[in-house]
């Protein structure tokens, strides 16, 4: 009824100017509490004094030195980001095929194995963890990045196969078939035609993947030898609180945002696709 | 153009392997073939789940009924003893009436902080949308230990919220909020938000505005409006919300870690005691089963009441 230019669908019954304002400052309130936390420990790494006061009484660079010369975060970081990429590439693999078998076929224990695909995710973390804990014994394995890589896997490939399965919801088979009828074989066809198609979807995948298992804590109590990134962190902050921890967090965030930034189209289209025309 | 094989279940689309078209002149032997194809692009997420997902599931339902041995890891037994003490040592029934109390608390909170924000977004904001949306992911997306140290910042005794209050003279003794229950709270609201939000949104935007337009026509104020066709039409992003929330803070470690109180067990980081400090790997085992029961109890009750009480949600 009364239709703005920038809307062409009505929005429903008498917008009053006094609501609007109303809600408005309420977002706005409720975008500071979401910001708050990540803006503040971002701010205080460039604090210059030893103990965790905001707003800091000094501002300076001392405490990026003071992370970098900390043995337990260099170390934490490799660990963390080793485990990271082997999650990323075993879950673009695993997740990718699991997507392509769910969308392109249909067989017995379809439904079976699509439940069993997103059950990781579903689950509780610990829960994972401590059925880990329970079983590596009996597999010869101990603790450590190669057990840490295969249960942050379990997410990951949760999480590719869901995006994946979102990037062949629009894809057209009969491009495969063309592609099979003119003499290609299946592996030439899936490297020309599907990977190419899907690729968005993999990328996509295998950076909230890298994400996921950069900051576990749950599986990582369980599996590792209490030496990822997320887990010095989390002894520092418990024992010793100090703005190195700060300076470590605003890199995160850094890495944080550059993921977003490179992925975020994919997420936004299939979450909220019908906002953003 | 295609046929096909007996064994493939019924699916409301048209068999959609790519090779059909092309092994339609032999049966056989190209058919059997076929039939292995999905399973060939399953193999990997397969030699994965199985040995590090399924089979630890039934490990861990052995060993919830094995026995504790103070001397030993575990003895092999078939015993309801550890569920036994889970309903009835006070320990862990606080432990698990602490998490379900605080679950369900931060996922009405979460409820109500998110949706008018969710409204507000789909309904109202304009050139803000952009930023808003960014607004609710960058949280998920930044890890969660920046975040439990940005709230540490902010809830300390000298920090942030303490100092202003403080200094503007309205207590005098700083709130003790960090290491409480209001602390964790505040975090867990934090941590979770954008998953109440989500949902809310993709709910509340799928509402056809004309149905709102009608309610006004047929002379329904705001108010009843609002309770008896925008509420109602939501309700799918009001569950689905919900039950990530609550599933969500049930299982949550890190944030009873850092910013709770030991005074206050939670349930993640009790298993974790159980099993690492205490090493009782079969009470642990049995705390975990009935954290399982406990997060598909909720989702399947949501999900009854939700199509029992709210059938026209269904179609939505």
């Amino acid at each position: 009824m009364n239709a703005t230019p920038e809307r062409s669908k009505g929005t429903g019954p008498r917008r009053t100017p006094g609501t609007a304002l109303l809600l408005g400052a309420y977002a706005a309130a409720v975008c500071v509490f979401l910001f708050a936390p990540i803006v503040i420990a971002t701010v205080l790494s460039f604090s210059s004094a030893p103990q965790l006061i905001f707003p800091p009484p000094g501002y300076g660079l001392s405490w990026y030195k003071e992370a970098l010369e900390t043995r337990n975060y260099i170390s934490g970081f490799w660990v963390s980001t080793i485990i990271a990429t082997s999650t990323a590439l075993i879950s673009a693999v695993a997740g990718t095929g699991a997507a392509i078998a769910i969308n392109h076929y249909r067989f017995v224990g379809r439904s079976a194995v699509q439940v069993l695909l997103m059950l990781p995710v579903a689950l509780p973390g610990v829960v994972i963890g401590l059925n880990l804990l329970f079983t590596l014994p009996l597999y010869g394995m101990k603790t450590g990045m190669v057990a840490t890589t295969f249960a942050h896997s379990l997410l990951g490939v949760s999480y590719v196969t869901y995006l994946v399965l979102a990037t062949l919801a629009n894809y057209d088979l009969t491009l495969e078939q063309a592609s099979l009828n003119l003499g290609a074989s299946r592996i030439q066809t899936f490297w020309r035609i599907t990977f190419p198609l899907i690729r968005p979807g993999i990328g996509a995948g295998a950076a909230f993947a890298f994400l996921i298992s950069f900051d576990n804590v749950a599986l990582s109590i369980f599996t590792s030898g209490n030496d990822t990134l997320p887990l010095r962190l989390m002894q520092k902050i418990r024992f010793y609180p100090d703005p190195s921890v700060a300076a470590v967090a605003a890199v995160l965030v850094l890495l944080s945002l550059v993921v977003l930034l490179l992925f975020g189209k994919v997420l936004q289209q299939r979450d909220i696709g019908q906002l953003s025309e | 153009m295609t046929e096909r094989s007996p064994a493939a279940a019924p699916a409301p689309d048209p068999d959609a392997d790519p090779a059909a078209g092309q092994v339609a002149g032999g049966r056989g032997k190209a058919a059997q073939a076929r039939r292995l194809h999905p399973w060939l692009w399953l193999l990997p997420a397969l030699a994965l789940l199985i040995p590090f997902f399924v089979m630890p599931l039934g490990i861990l339902a052995r060993n919830s009924v094995y026995r504790d041995d103070p001397t030993a890891l575990m003895v092999p037994d078939f015993t309801i003893d550890n569920y036994v003490r889970m309903l009835t040592d006070p320990y862990y029934l606080d432990v698990f009436t602490n998490s379900l109390w605080i679950a369900f608390l931060v996922g009405i909170i979460a409820l109500f902080v998110s949706y008018p924000f969710a409204y507000y977004v789909v309904r109202w904001a304009r050139r803000s949308r952009k930023l808003l949306i960014w607004a609710i992911y960058m949280p998920l997306i930044v890890s969660v230990i920046v975040r439990v140290f940005g709230w540490i910042v902010i809830t300390a005794d000298s920090g942030l919220i303490n100092n202003l209050l403080v200094g503007v003279g309205f207590i005098d003794r700083p709130l003790q909020i960090l290491y409480a229950v209001s602390g964790m709270m505040i975090g867990l609201t934090h941590r979770y938000l954008p998953l109440m939000v989500l949902p809310l949104v993709n709910a509340i935007a799928k509402i056809d505005p004309a149905l709102l337009t009608a309610s006004a026509g047929l002379g329904a104020g705001r108010f009843r409006t609002f309770a008896l066709v925008i509420v109602p039409l939501s309700l799918p992003g009001i569950v689905v919300g919900f039950q990530l929330v609550f599933a969500g803070v049930l299982s949550d470690y890190v944030l009873p870690n850092l910013m709770g109180t030991t005074r206050f067990r939670m349930l993640a980081p009790a298993i974790y005691d159980e099993a690492i400090g205490n090493v009782s790997w079969a009470s642990a085992a049995s705390m975990a089963v009935i954290m399982i029961v406990i997060v598909v109890a909720v989702l399947l009750i949501t999900n009854l009441a939700f199509r029992r009480y709210a059938p026209w949600a269904r179609t939505l």
